[in-house]
């Protein structure tokens, strides 16, 4: 089966989830030609023209500096994509590694998912908090923070799918072949993993921005001169009297595209995770 | 018994021991499950040795010990005069090729995301039994022909393939490394009764072609009188009898024998009715002394004290019974 007709398979008949698609592609089309879509830079300080109401110049108006609003939200998706997918890459690489060799190795296991119950115990934000206040604010920093944070999940839901299995007869089938255990783990194992992978990866996605925007706002998360979602709402907080449209846009932003992964993400669920079917694989 | 010389494994006092009851921080005190409890047979270059029992009796978990799927616990397993269960899992490797299993599940014993040619060709890359991609395509082209399968189906995958083809797949697996020993374990169990012939008869083909030896455990007596030379029985992880098909068949020793061969259904009319037993022990608390006496007709104080040990009772059949000299009728 080809990729359009999954995507087809997927979406059919799923309204809520082909609209959260459709924004989506938006976004990353966004983020991809932002340079082409802004009318003006990001970063031009136009005193003149500051904390002007949405006009047709100025989409979504401007802020306190005279930048405009709209050219920054466009920045603002390139920014929430490469938060996104930099730390479901990490979280899923990291995760998924530690969680896959601690259920093989059971003895490595038994140290490594203990520290991994240790991250779970602290609220991802709190976490994400405490890690950024040890480190400097950047892109690189926030992605590998808020990729730890949810490494954790990912380890403790790839650790169950590996042991599951592990103990199959076709992995017996497999040492009974000969294979060694890197030919079991990488060959047998992860590619059976690839469906909860995808499906866990969504879901990343969604909680990254989310999380990214609420470091931002406190002020922990990328460097302020940075057009992102979250420190767009953080620096003109204090003008939500007099010039709302400030707030309005980034966060309406927020929440479409992180309500958007997740219909997306429960659709993808609903249609790959082997709880609710088991045939998916050899697709 | 078969000459020790000319026996391709010779297995003695094979014993595969399984904690239970908790381990670790807060286990508490920890039993040892005995799923095989001393269990010697051997077998010979080109011989097929049935193993039978009631489900729970060890009989799968002898194959598996065999295949070092499972840690024994004590006793050796000489193949070729080496023996195996010493070996670590590195050491074990190259002899995998010689030593190769059959599994019962067919919809399990698949990787459901690996075409038929990439599971059939992995044992050949490994072994270094085939190199380069149309050799190895040829061999396994040739394997799936020799399983009854046509060679198109090796770009598909296990999940477009009926039980009956998906045995063959499996059988061809086993096959394509050429092993000196089969462990089939429950291999036409899991099919239904309209194919289970057809594979058994491809196993049988197949077996008498390349002259390999076998291991064939299954709880069906029909199957098992069909394909094997010799018949072991097992109860509650240790051989009850073991002997050549025909002894065991017509002539078996021990009470279990005769009970287990009395419970095939039959349609002859007038045939006595199977004597009901219940259930079988527990491998987890097995009965002092011979563990068939709780059920035993012939049962009797020595049976509650002391483990019978095996004795000859014949050419080439022995029997782990006090009361082999008795001659009663099982079906009573």
């Amino acid at each position: 089966m080809n990729i359009a007709q999954q995507i087809y398979r997927i979406f059919a008949g799923r309204i809520l989830a082909s609209i959260g698609f459709a924004v989506l592609i938006i976004v990353v089309l966004a983020a991809v030609f932002a340079p082409l879509l802004a009318p003006f830079d990001p970063l031009d300080i136009d005193p003149i023209s500051r904390l002007q109401e949405p006009s047709l110049e100025h989409l979504f108006g401007t802020d306190q500096f005279g930048r405009d609003t709209y050219s920054r939200a466009i920045y603002g998706a390139r920014m929430a994509v490469i938060i996104g997918a930099g730390s479901v890459a990490f979280a899923l690489l990291t995760g998924g590694l530690i969680g896959m060799l601690s259920a093989y190795f059971s003895r490595l296991g038994s140290f490594l998912m203990r520290g991994v119950d240790v991250m779970m115990a602290f609220p991802a934000l709190l976490l994400a908090l405490v890690l950024m206040t040890l480190l400097e604010r950047s892109v690189v920093n926030t992605i590998i923070v808020i990729g730890i944070v949810y490494a954790a999940t990912t380890a403790r839901i790839l650790f169950g799918m590996t042991l599951k299995l592990k103990g199959g007869v076709f992995i017996d089938a497999a040492i009974c072949s000969g294979a060694g255990h890197a030919s079991i783990l990488f060959r047998h194992i992860l590619p059976n993993l690839l469906s909860p992978l995808l499906v866990q990866a969504t879901f990343i996605f969604a909680f990254a921005q989310l999380q990214a925007a609420a470091l931002d706002f406190l002020g922990l998360g990328l460097p302020p001169e940075v057009p992102s979602w979250g420190n767009m709402l953080a620096e003109s907080r204090i003008y939500i009297t007099r010039a709302s449209w400030l707030l309005i846009f980034p966060g309406m932003l927020i929440i479409f595209s992180v309500f958007s992964m997740n219909l997306v993400g429960d659709a993808l669920r609903d249609t790959m995770d082997p709880r609710f079917k088991d045939d998916i694989a050899g697709v | 018994m078969t000459d020790s010389i000319q026996s391709l494994l010779s297995v003695k006092n094979l014993k595969t021991w399984f904690e239970i009851g908790g381990s670790g921080l807060f286990g508490g005190n920890s039993r040892a499950l005995k799923a095989i409890d001393g269990v010697s047979f051997e077998i010979a270059h080109g011989e097929v040795l049935g193993l039978v029992g009631e489900s729970g009796c060890g009989k799968s978990t002898v194959g598996r010990t065999l295949t070092l799927l499972e840690k024994s616990s004590g006793g050796e397993a000489r193949f070729e005069g080496q023996d195996i269960l010493k070996m670590s899992n590195a050491e074990f490797r190259p002899l995998r090729r010689s030593i190769q299993m059959i599994f019962q599940d067919p919809f399990a014993s698949l990787n459901p995301r690996l075409s038929i040619e990439q599971t059939l060709s992995e044992p050949l890359r490994i072994h270094e039994v085939a190199t380069g991609r149309q050799e190895i395509i040829n061999v396994i082209a040739d394997m799936l022909t020799k399983v009854g399968l046509d060679p198109s189906v090796m770009a598909r995958y296990p999940h477009e393939f009926s039980g009956g083809q998906r045995q063959r797949i499996g059988i061809a697996r086993v096959m394509i490394l050429a092993p000196k020993l089969i462990i089939a374990d429950e291999a036409v169990s899991a099919l239904d009764v309209s194919i289970q012939a057809q594979v058994l008869n491809l196993i049988k083909d197949l077996q008498q072609d390349s002259g390999v030896s076998m291991l064939f455990i299954s709880h069906d007596l029909g199957v098992v009188r069909h394909i094997s030379d010799r018949v072991a029985v097992m109860y509650l992880g240790r051989i009850a009898e073991i002997g050549r098909k025909e002894d065991i068949f017509t002539n078996p020793a021990h009470p279990y024998t005769k009970l287990l061969l009395s419970s095939i259904p039959s349609t002859k009319p007038g045939r006595k009715k199977v004597r009901d037993l219940g259930e079988p022990a527990s491998a987890a608390s097995p009965p002092s002394g011979c563990a068939f006496h709780p059920r035993c007709p012939l049962a009797s104080d020595i049976c509650r004290s002391t483990r019978p040990e095996a004795v000859s009772v014949g050419s080439d059949h022995l029997t782990a019974c006090h009361h082999t000299d008795k001659a009663v009728d099982i079906a009573a």
